[in-house]
């Protein structure tokens, strides 16, 4: 699909990767500052509440560390959220070994985002996050990504490492469980 | 709510809330929103979710996050532009206080002559003609007989002359000596002179 939005937008990040390589600490700011908040967004779907920002920070930190081998066979942005992924993963199996406690079931997935829903007055906005939390963790990733921040499937696929396809299908079927869980009593 | 029979135009709703479409396809989706009331139910609901999910997540301190990040030049293990790494400073400074006082005291000690008298001192590293060898100092024993030499200032000397001369101190492995050297100066006379 031709997108000379989602081009010019990579064609900017790797002009400001070259300047901070060679030297331009300015370069950091603007590439930071362009992909921060969907990166705390992307936590924020992971169910990530406190300490999104040092997560977020952990994230440019590793990224920059390796920058010199970065490809761009994919999206700055694509592996940032590939990095965060996996950091938000390490943490909740740490969380998980220290409360002694087995894999996060959906059950514990819902409870939490209920206890938020508490605070919230749109009675549609409460259905939405219960119907979004009631989605497998990879439905909620794809989802997220997909409707969050308009990925193509194709750096969906990378970030969840699954296919373009699969992904696809990933998308439908949770979109379909929240118009369900929207439209029931 | 129900699903549009049109997978493909579904497909790109989400790229049509982000405005990330060509501006052909998007055009395509609005004429189709217009006519779909299934899609545009569809629409709402990702303009909801992506509302919430920005609703939901805090403002993130650009200026903190960068100010952890590592230096380019720790990373691409080149030095930033305009620094001099700081491991370095020291030895330039080191080189730039030698070449002053080096270059001072030549210039100190030149004569109308034609300057072909000279004192040497402890810091001088010029080499001795042979006549007065058996009263050259430690330093101008140890001293290599070329390109160590000196006949201006700092301001004469480039960034690039400094770095050369630092490589050039660095061949040079000479350790200070237990013993301070007498403070008394040796005047070498170039030709047959006697050394006081």
């Amino acid at each position: 699909m031709d997108n000379p939005t989602r081009d010019d937008g990579a064609a900017a990040d790797e002009a400001l990767i070259a300047r901070w390589q060679g030297g331009d600490q300015r370069a950091a700011t603007e590439l930071v500052g362009r992909h921060a908040q969907a990166l705390a967004r992307f936590a924020v779907s992971h169910g990530v509440r406190d300490e999104v920002e040092e997560l977020v920070q952990d994230t440019f930190v590793r990224a920059f560390n390796s920058l010199q081998s970065f490809r761009a066979d994919s999206s700055l942005r694509t592996w940032l959220f590939t990095i965060l992924k996996r950091l938000v993963l390490d943490r909740q199996r740490a969380e998980r070994r220290q409360r002694n406690k087995v894999e996060l079931d959906e059950g514990h997935a819902i409870d939490e985002f209920d206890a938020l829903d508490g605070m919230v007055a749109d009675e549609a906005l409460v259905r939405v996050r219960q119907a979004t939390a009631r989605l497998s963790p990879m439905q909620r990733d794809v989802f997220a990504l997909r409707v969050n921040e308009g990925l193509p499937y194709a750096e969906i696929a990378r970030v969840v490492e699954s296919t373009e396809g699969a992904c696809r299908v990933h998308y439908h079927n949770a979109m379909r469980a929240i118009k369900e869980y929207m439209t029931d009593d | 709510m129900t699903d549009c029979p049109n997978g493909l135009m579904r497909d790109q709703l989400p790229e049509y809330v982000h405005g990330v479409l060509s501006a052909a396809d998007a055009a395509r989706v609005a004429a189709h929103l217009e006519e779909c009331g299934d899609c545009r139910d569809e629409v709402a609901l990702l303009e909801t979710v992506r509302a919430d999910a920005e609703g939901r997540t805090p403002h993130i301190n650009v200026a903190a996050i960068v100010s952890a990040l590592p230096r380019p030049s720790a990373v691409t293990g080149r030095p930033a532009s305009g620094r001099i790494r700081s491991t370095r400073a020291w030895q330039f400074a080191a080189a730039a206080t030698l070449v002053l006082a080096v270059g001072s005291s030549v210039l100190w000690q030149r004569s109308p002559e034609g300057a072909t008298q000279r004192v040497a001192d402890s810091s001088q590293v010029l080499p001795t003609p042979a006549s007065t060898a058996p009263v050259a100092t430690a330093a101008e024993q140890v001293a290599p007989t070329e390109g160590m030499m000196f006949g201006g200032g700092l301001s004469d000397l480039s960034l690039n002359d400094l770095e050369s001369l630092l490589g050039q101190m660095d061949s040079v492995r000479t350790l200070p000596s237990s013993q301070p050297e007498s403070m008394t100066p040796v005047i070498a006379v170039k030709d047959g002179g006697k050394a006081l």
